[in-house]
């Protein structure tokens, strides 16, 4: 019996080696490469499932109990029937595996002609970063061709999740992940944050934006030159755009709802108790610390999750400005 | 032989075995209705995707962090390592009662305390909102009480250490003479292997939470990546139980699984040592697939590939088990009995859930779904609702013995196919976000899928409803079913072959034990061989 298994099993190993040398076949598009493996998962699990269920149903109505004393047939096992149903799944496995390797091995291994960018992980939003230094805040930019995202954290763990691409990593603080996609097509697509990280989890939302490259490099021009247009703008205006782009909206809303952070409408002259319990009028002073050093004075009620802002004194006055008009 | 104590004391004080597992079941069926009432809290918020229904974004995650809390650690893991190995193993074996009594009854109030601690979790200041997980460094700055979940770990470990030891020393040393390993139920089985696991399991999940208590209120930095520690250590600690305790549960499913098909086909269990084999081959290389969690965390690249195959492996020993169970029915007189109703049942949910994990395990496949509804509705499937039916099937089966009375089968058939209906549909949906790379534990997600997430929760509702029939059902035939004969089934496994409900010491004289459980119809002829 001993000698019968090993040669079964040898058989099975020779029937997936030719398979498995096809597979590891580099295929030029990920994206590609992940759908066909979907295809023949499906395929399999399908005539699995049948192969189950139907035997099932069909031995439940030919085999019911026709009188009380029924007893049915006494049968131990057959060996060479139960070496089949081992052997063929461990068939059909390795060939799933094999093939799911080569997949893995596709949208991992990074080609050499990429650009490389950074993405870090914050409650609740991402900063990215072009490879020209350009930092915004949940959009990031790229031209048609290979990107390798760097990734990493501020706080807790978030993921970069990438569905389009058919990738994703985690972003986990104090250590460096990676990813990478293959932008063919102009044009915008989502990212999620696919790691449970608390209140906001589910608005950490972003976009990566493919452009075509003279459109990139028109938009890299643009940001290098943009201290004058932006100096034009009055205090609330930029304050709002501040607001935005640094994902503040994550934890606060502007309308009065309670997320992650208290809301910012009508918080300014508003009578506040901190957590050690003295209480405070909150005014522009207070706000603009608080921005800067959010854990200095924690109010009642909140957990200690919002990350410090390194800003320029302008940039938290325009804040402060905006806030204030928020009723 | 003394008589049964009874009264009020005769219970809290209790060290029978019987007793102890009578209350283990009532507690776990309060879990059970607690995570049911968070599920249907969760379903509601879940029919407009696109704005608040009843609860904001920290209730969500609040509800579903206990809710798999509730459902994994306080019911379905009780309800099998706690009832039914309580009540079951010493009829099973042929003992008067385990092997450490009092020990046992510590496994019993530890579990309640720690079920106390996590309801506390549920309604006071700083509610855990963690996920059931605790992943750092979320579990450490985040507003969540975290020594509520650590507390309620180490008492629940505490318990599942005692009962594992107690159980295996139980299983190896009480059997009945004649009561070989070759002649032992396959629930009994693939309760040894849930044990083995957990004796294994526990402590390593204990020692993670317990540095994530120092992490949190002594200022060390075991899980701090900026200070030398690393998050990812604690995700590998806390999965190398954490995974394992599925088969914890699945193993003693897949064995109750074999006793029903064989009592209700009266017929022997098809491939009997294959069974017992593939059930000892889950034990050890469900501890080689942990890293399956982690296949997107950050990990080299080579150890993921070295879990795949670890996990994927899995595939074969439960295919056989498969295999066997349907090979059991081939030629068998079927009587579809609730409990034989529920472990078909099972069987067309667990397959759904068996493909589908096959694809989790499948790395290059997962990185697409990791983290995505697509999980959510795999372990639905293969663990959640499909063994938890099972479960229910498990209580209808062994209803007469232990409470004396007969079930009502009419509402148990009816709640059986409401259930399964609900189940069958309620998590489909989900599939199709997870394959659009949909994360999950999202309190809002994408408004595209508003119609498909109704469909979900409308068949959730569904199931919730039948599990409320069937539990319904357990409490009325409680009180005024009628009364049972000692072997209504006429199973031959030993259990059976004493009154119902067994007297204070099971047997009163300990039995021999000549043949199997399984022997039906066996010739005269005893000479009949394996092949």
């Amino acid at each position: 019996m001993l000698k019968q298994m090993v040669r079964l099993l040898t058989a099975a190993l020779f029937v997936s080696l030719p398979y498995a040398a096809a597979a590891a076949e580099r295929v030029a598009d990920p994206v590609k490469a992940w759908n066909n493996h979907f295809k023949t998962w499906a395929v399999v699990s399908i005539v699995v499932y049948l192969v189950v269920t139907v035997p099932l149903i069909y031995f439940v109505f030919k085999y019911k109990r026709r009188h009380k004393d029924e007893t049915g047939a006494y049968i131990v096992g057959n060996t060479a029937l139960e070496i089949l149903w081992t052997i063929v799944p461990m068939i059909i496995i390795i060939m799933l595996g094999v093939q799911s390797w080569a997949v893995f091995n596709d949208l991992r291994d990074v080609p050499k002609d990429h650009i490389e960018v950074k993405a870090v992980g914050f409650m609740y939003g991402f900063e990215m970063y072009s490879p020209e230094g350009i930092k915004t805040i949940n959009e990031l930019r790229v031209p048609v061709g290979n990107v390798k995202v760097n990734l990493s954290s501020k706080d807790v763990i978030h993921d970069f999740a990438l569905p389009a691409f058919r990738t994703r990593e985690d972003m986990v603080p104090g250590e460096n992940t990676y990813l990478w996609f293959s932008a063919k097509e102009p044009g915008e697509y989502p990212v999620y944050c696919a790691e449970y990280c608390g209140s906001g989890h589910s608005s950490m939302l972003a976009k990566v934006i493919v452009m075509k490259q003279e459109d990139y490099d028109a938009w890299v021009k643009k940001q290098k030159g943009e201290g004058t247009t932006v100096a034009a703008l009055t205090p609330e205006t930029k304050g709002k755009e501040l607001v935005e782009r640094l994902g503040c909206l994550g934890c606060h809303g502007i309308a009065g709802e309670i997320k992650a952070g208290p809301a910012l409408n009508g918080v300014i002259g508003k009578s506040q108790e901190l957590e050690d319990g003295t209480k405070v009028v909150i005014d522009e002073a207070f706000v603009k610390e608080k921005i800067a050093d959010p854990k200095a004075k924690p109010v009642k009620g909140f957990g200690h999750i919002m990350p410090p802002n390194a800003l320029a004194k302008e940039e938290y006055e325009a804040i402060a400005a905006y806030i204030n008009t928020l009723k | 032989m003394s008589t049964q104590p009874t009264g009020f004391k005769s219970w809290l004080l209790t060290t029978d075995h019987k007793k102890i597992g009578v209350m283990y079941l009532v507690t776990s069926l309060v879990f059970f209705v607690v995570g049911l009432l968070l599920a249907f809290i969760m379903r509601t918020e879940q029919l407009d995707i696109t704005k608040k229904v009843i609860i904001d974004a920290d209730l969500y995650n609040t509800a579903f962090t206990i809710h798999g809390a509730a459902m994994v650690l306080f019911w379905m893991i009780p309800v099998l390592l706690g009832f039914l190995a309580n009540y079951m193993i010493p009829l099973m074996i042929g003992a008067h009662d385990v092997a450490f009594p009092r020990l046992n009854a510590l496994s019993f109030w530890l579990y309640v305390g720690a079920g106390l601690i996590a309801v506390m979790a549920l309604i006071l200041p700083g509610r855990l909102d963690t996920g059931w997980t605790g992943y750092p460094p979320y579990s450490i700055v985040g507003p969540a009480n975290t020594a509520f979940y650590v507390f309620a770990v180490h008492l629940l470990g505490a318990s599942s250490i005692a009962g594992a030891v107690n159980f295996i020393t139980t299983i190896i040393t009480l059997r009945a003479p004649g009561m070989t390993w070759g002649r032992l139920n396959l629930t009994v089985w693939g309760l040894f292997g849930g044990f083995i696991i957990q004796l294994v399991g526990v402590p390593v999940l204990a020692a993670a939470v317990t540095l994530l208590l120092f992490d949190k209120y002594l200022g060390t930095s075991f899980y701090d990546g900026t200070k030398g520690g690393s998050p990812i250590l604690y995700e590998h600690l806390f999965w190398f139980y954490a995974h394992p305790a599925v088969y914890v549960v699945a193993l003693p499913v897949f064995g109750i699984v074999s006793d029903i098909i064989s009592t209700f086909s009266r017929k022997r269990i098809y491939g009997y040592t294959s069974m017992a084999i593939a059930i000892m081959i889950i034990t050890v290389v469900g501890f080689e697939t942990w890293v399956h969690h982690l296949y997107v965390a950050g990990t080299l690249n080579w150890t993921r590939v070295v879990f795949m195959w670890g996990t994927i492996a899995i595939g074969v020993p439960t295919g056989i088990k498969t295999f066997n169970w349907l090979a059991t029915l081939h030629k068998g007189s079927i009587d579809l009995k609730t409990p034989m109703l529920h472990a078909l049942g099972f069987i067309s949910l667990f397959t759904i859930g068996g493909v589908t994990g096959i694809a989790n395990g499948l790395l290059g496949f997962d990185i697409q779904v990791h983290d995505t509804h697509w999980v959510v509705a795999h372990f639905h499937y293969v663990l959640a609702i499909s063994m938890s039916m099972l479960c229910m099937g498990a209580i209808y089966y062994w209803f007469p013995k232990f409470t004396g009375k007969m079930y009502n089968e009419k509402l148990g058939k009816t709640a059986f196919w409401i259930t399964l209906i609900g189940a069958m549909i309620a998590f489909l949906p989900q599939f199709h976000l997870g394959y659009d790379g949909i994360p999950r534990r999202y309190w809002k997600l994408p408004s595209q899928y508003a119609g498909e997430m109704r469909i979900a929760v409308i068949f959730s509702y569904i199931t919730i409803a039948g599990f409320l029939m069937t539990l319904y059902n357990f409490v009325h035939s409680a009180i005024k079913g009628e009364k049972a004969p000692a072997n209504p089934w006429n199973s031959l496994s030993l259990e059976w072959q004493i009154p119902s409900p067994p007297p204070f010491y099971n047997f009163e004289q300990i039995p021999t034990i000549t043949d199997g459980p399984y022997e039906y119809g066996k010739p005269a002829d005893t000479t009949v061989k394996a092949h």
